[in-house]
């Protein structure tokens, strides 16, 4: 009777169990499916990460075959196109697709300290002769008026952000337009000369490479790519700096006596073409190499710098260490400027422009008119700044037309507002373009002025 | 003995309703029990299913129920951010008055008639001598070119616009031209193809110093950056543009000439051309009917608006004797190089010539008509364009990083590698492999 009672409570028993064991195993999957999704796996990665490895993987195999192979195989590829006109469409299409990444990145000497290049000891003499040499090539274009190199550049990829590369446009735009009326050259550099220091270190190989290759320029300006001229008519005092070697946007004492991490700025400055610059520029290098290097360096400089958050080392801070701990040695030829702003910081001058245009006029290059506006922070060709994407693109669309109304201003047009991007007329045509003179004297600028030879 | 006591409860009947309801329950506790067992696995099952679904609906729209900061954060900026490029992008202007119709019945003009320019020009060149139209025995030259105000439809062709304009900065650099890069409209008229008319009479009315203004498509890249305009040859000409004699007069075909990339002298003449050139421009009605005859004139020309190389094309048809003594046709070199013909053979070029020669051994430029990086559609594929669009700009990016001793790891690749060790002696090569020595030909009084 047991046995009987037994049997088929226990099959029902049985039954139970497994009905149960179905749900919970169901929805144990359903969980750890959602989690994955959602938070990811540690190492294991989100489902998209997954599908980007698998991609790239399939993608290096065909990659790893001859270079030549490679680029005929994406010559031939443009034949094979399948969708129906849907490949004319320029709509999400992806750059990965025809950037082709070969060959194999230079690999440093473990053993040897990272180096900008082999010691250069006699630069002056070397540049010295071969100025005499080149009288065609002077260093200097005027009485006062130094021979000038503006230096500044982008990734060879584009931005990760949809506008970036539209901003940068913009920013190079700008700089051409305060260089035409300076007679400033520039140098736009896409390529990244030393894999070792990349990211903002990218400026040390770069800057060194210009001054050796062109002995003919006198002072290299460096400039940020989220910087931009908003002073048209300003140009730098370059008397000024005749004793000197390095000018920077700072203040001393926030330099040499609270050692601050922002008491400098290095989105913009000049370099004199010289033995004393090829030797900071291997003094500030050795911070630079990324990876363990950078990290150690990085800590260092928090701990040694007033307000410096936790990060690599950043080639500012390296230099606001390196001035505060060796000035002896550097500080006579360093000259901070703070009496205009060779680097003007946005957050504080971009609400200010229409008070500015009321109260002020170009050519004073400070706080009533800056003379450089830089979005630091705003990372326009990144994913994400520090600071509120409206604010950041809204303020630099702002400072790109305060700027480009002085030059507009030339030719009789203006902006309608700073923020808007169409433009009206200010003058009417007249018959006699001849006798218009634009207000700012921007049109035929006396730093423009060629020296008249007296025959 | 169970059954005796059930029998003593039944007998006694002390508790009759007792009994009968426990009889009653006692038969129906058994499937009962049963009925509530499965309806709480039921509900078990339900309220699992329904926390599963919950999670999920949570992890892809979102309920708000105390998610993770990262989360929010992420979601709402990257919110904001299409919500900012979408107004960006648009075109609308807060500002944005109707601007009155012109009057179709009065020919459009740039400006009031100039007819002395030249004397003008002389004497205010006598007037300035800190402003000469040559330099270094050079003519001095003025490279225009530019693109819309707002963001492209696409953000690759912004970065080609980059890369398009980073090539020509350094061309000028090397061979010492000015650029002048527009970004406004300054006529609404005459938006689009025709926007560089009144930009070149504004900026030739502007600038008397200049002596060559060089007009350049967005779209077209120099490929030989060592290669120089040989303005000697033009002494007797005030406009050069590449075209053929052939397809001009004999076929009237509506690509015989290239507006992407052409010269005016700054003179009396000029200013002339450009009022011909002009009144097919203004946009709306007058545009679209020009269109038509120009269609029907002209070999080869698809149906649409009036653009400025067609018209220039008829204009130098129907007005021969009036202009063409003082245009060259140049077709020794690539002034204008069409892309198609051209980019394929790179590597072939590399190997067996040389920089310097502009012709279709080394072409001087190379314009990538039809592509259209910076619009939503061009007429060839995307694959094509885009990657031949790279290669010519590596294959001339390769020319100027020669001198740093650089070079692109293959004309696809964006990351470069050294061909020239460092050295402590660097001047040497400076004097080898600027483009600007006399080594290279180019003048240096």
């Amino acid at each position: 009777m047991l046995d009987w009672c037994f049997g088929p409570q226990w099959r029902w028993r049985l039954k139970r169990f497994f009905r149960n064991g179905k749900v919970t195993i169901l929805c144990l999957l359903l969980t750890v499916v959602v989690i994955r999704g959602n938070l990811g796996a540690g190492r294991f990665g989100t489902p998209q990460q997954d599908f980007n490895e698998i991609r790239d993987h399939f993608y290096s195999s065909g990659r790893r075959s001859e270079p030549r192979r490679v680029l005929e195989e994406a010559q031939t590829t443009t034949t094979a196109t399948t969708n129906d006109g849907d490949s004319n469409s320029y709509e999400q299409f992806d750059i990965n697709k025809i950037l082709v990444d070969e060959g194999e990145d230079e690999k440093p000497d473990p053993n040897k300290p990272y180096g900008l290049g082999p010691k250069i000891s006699d630069w002056d003499e070397q540049r010295a002769e071969w100025l005499k040499k080149n009288p065609n090539f002077p260093n200097f274009i005027g009485p006062n008026k130094p021979r000038v190199l503006l230096v500044t550049g982008s990734s060879p990829k584009p931005c990760e952000n949809q506008v970036g590369d539209h901003y940068l446009l913009k920013s190079i735009k700008n700089k051409i337009d305060y260089c035409r009326l300076h007679g400033v050259e520039i140098f736009y550099n896409m390529a990244l000369l030393d894999a070792e220091m990349a990211g903002f270190w990218a400026k040390l190989p770069l800057i060194r490479k210009l001054l050796l290759s062109h002995p003919e320029v006198e002072f290299l300006w460096w400039m940020d790519s989220d910087a931009m001229f908003t002073d048209m008519a300003f140009e730098v005092p370059w008397e000024r700096y005749r004793d000197h070697n390095f000018v920077m946007h700072g203040w001393n004492e926030m330099v040499y006596d609270q050692k601050n991490w922002i008491g400098l700025n290095t989105g913009s400055f000049l370099l004199r073409n010289c033995q004393w610059s090829l030797d900071i520029l291997d003094a500030w290098a050795p911070m630079g190499p990324k990876g363990k290097i950078r990290e150690e360096a990085g800590k260092i400089l928090t701990r040694e710098l007033k307000d410096r958050p936790v990060f690599e080392a950043d080639d500012q801070s390296a230099m606001v260490y390196l001035l505060a701990t060796q000035k002896d040695k550097w500080g006579e030829k360093v000259y901070l400027e703070n009496a205009y702003y060779l680097h003007g910081y946005w957050g504080i001058l971009v609400d200010r422009y229409e008070e500015m245009m009321e109260n002020y006029h170009p050519g004073l290059g400070d706080h009533r008119w800056p003379l450089v506006t830089h979005f630091v922070g705003c990372k326009p060709c990144g994913k994400f700044g520090d600071y509120s994407v409206e604010r950041c693109l809204k303020q630099m669309d702002r400072a790109f037309n305060f700027g480009d109304n002085q030059i507009l201003q030339i030719y009789g047009f203006t902006h309608k507002t700073l923020a808007s991007r169409r433009v009206k007329r200010t003058r009417n045509e007249t018959s006699n373009p001849l006798e218009v003179k634009d207000e700012l004297g921007l049109l035929h600028p006396a730093f423009k002025a060629v020296k008249v030879s007296s025959s | 003995m169970g059954q005796e006591t059930l029998t003593a409860q039944k007998r006694g009947g002390a508790l009759p309703t007792t009994t009968a309801n426990g009889g009653r329950s006692s038969a129906g506790r058994a499937p009962r029990g049963w009925q509530i067992q499965r309806t709480f696995n039921n509900i078990k099952i339900t309220v699992l299913c329904g926390f599963v679904t919950i999670l999920v609906l949570r992890g892809y729209i979102g309920v708000n129920l105390g998610t993770s900061d990262a989360d929010a954060i992420n979601s709402h900026l990257l919110q904001e951010t299409n919500r900012i490029l979408v107004e960006i992008r648009s075109d609308s202007d807060p500002d944005d008055l109707a601007e009155p119709e012109i009057n179709p019945n009065v020919t459009y003009t740039l400006g009031p008639k100039i007819s002395n320019w030249d004397q003008e020009r002389k004497i205010w060149l006598d007037q300035n001598p800190q402003f000469p139209n040559s330099v270094n025995g050079k003519s001095r030259i003025l490279l225009v070119t530019g693109s819309p105000p707002n963001p492209c439809d696409n953000p690759i062709g912004d970065h080609y616009l980059l890369k398009s304009i980073k090539n020509k900065i350094d061309y000028c650099r090397l061979h010492e031209i000015e650029i002048v890069y527009n970004m406004a409209h300054l006529e609404r008229e005459l938006a689009g193809y025709w926007a560089k008319l009144p930009l070149i009479r504004r900026l030739m009315l502007s600038h008397p110093e200049v002596e060559w203004i060089w007009w350049m498509d967005s779209d077209a890249l120099f490929t030989d950056m060592v290669f120089e305009l040989p303005l000697s040859k033009y002494n007797d000409y005030n406009m050069i543009i590449h075209g053929y004699p052939d397809l001009l007069f004999n076929q009237k075909s509506w690509i015989a000439v290239n507006t992407g990339s052409f010269l005016f002298r700054n003179c009396q003449w000029s200013l002339d051309l450009l009022d011909a050139w002009a009144p097919m421009g203004p946009k709306g009605r007058i545009r679209d009917e020009a269109g038509k005859i120009l269609t029907a004139n002209l070999k080869g020309r698809p149906a649409f608006e009036a653009d400025d190389q067609s018209a220039l094309i008829y204009l130098m048809i129907s007005q021969k004797d009036q202009w063409m003594d003082k245009v060259f046709l140049e077709n020794s070199f690539y002034l204008h190089g069409y892309w198609a013909g051209l980019v394929d053979r790179y590597e072939e070029m590399i190997e067996k010539y040389h920089p310097g020669l502009g012709d279709e051994r080394w072409p001087f430029v190379t314009h990538f008509v039809g592509c259209k990086p910076c619009g939503s559609y061009g007429d060839y594929p995307v694959e094509r364009c885009l990657s031949s669009m790279e290669r010519a700009f590596n294959f001339a990016d390769n020319q100027v990083l020669k001198l740093y001793g650089f070079r692109h790891r293959g004309l696809l690749s964006p990351k470069i590698k050294r061909i020239r060790n460092e050295t402590a002696t660097p001047l040497e090569f400076v004097d080898q492999f600027d483009i600007r020595r006399p080594v290279h030909g180019s003048s240096g009084s």
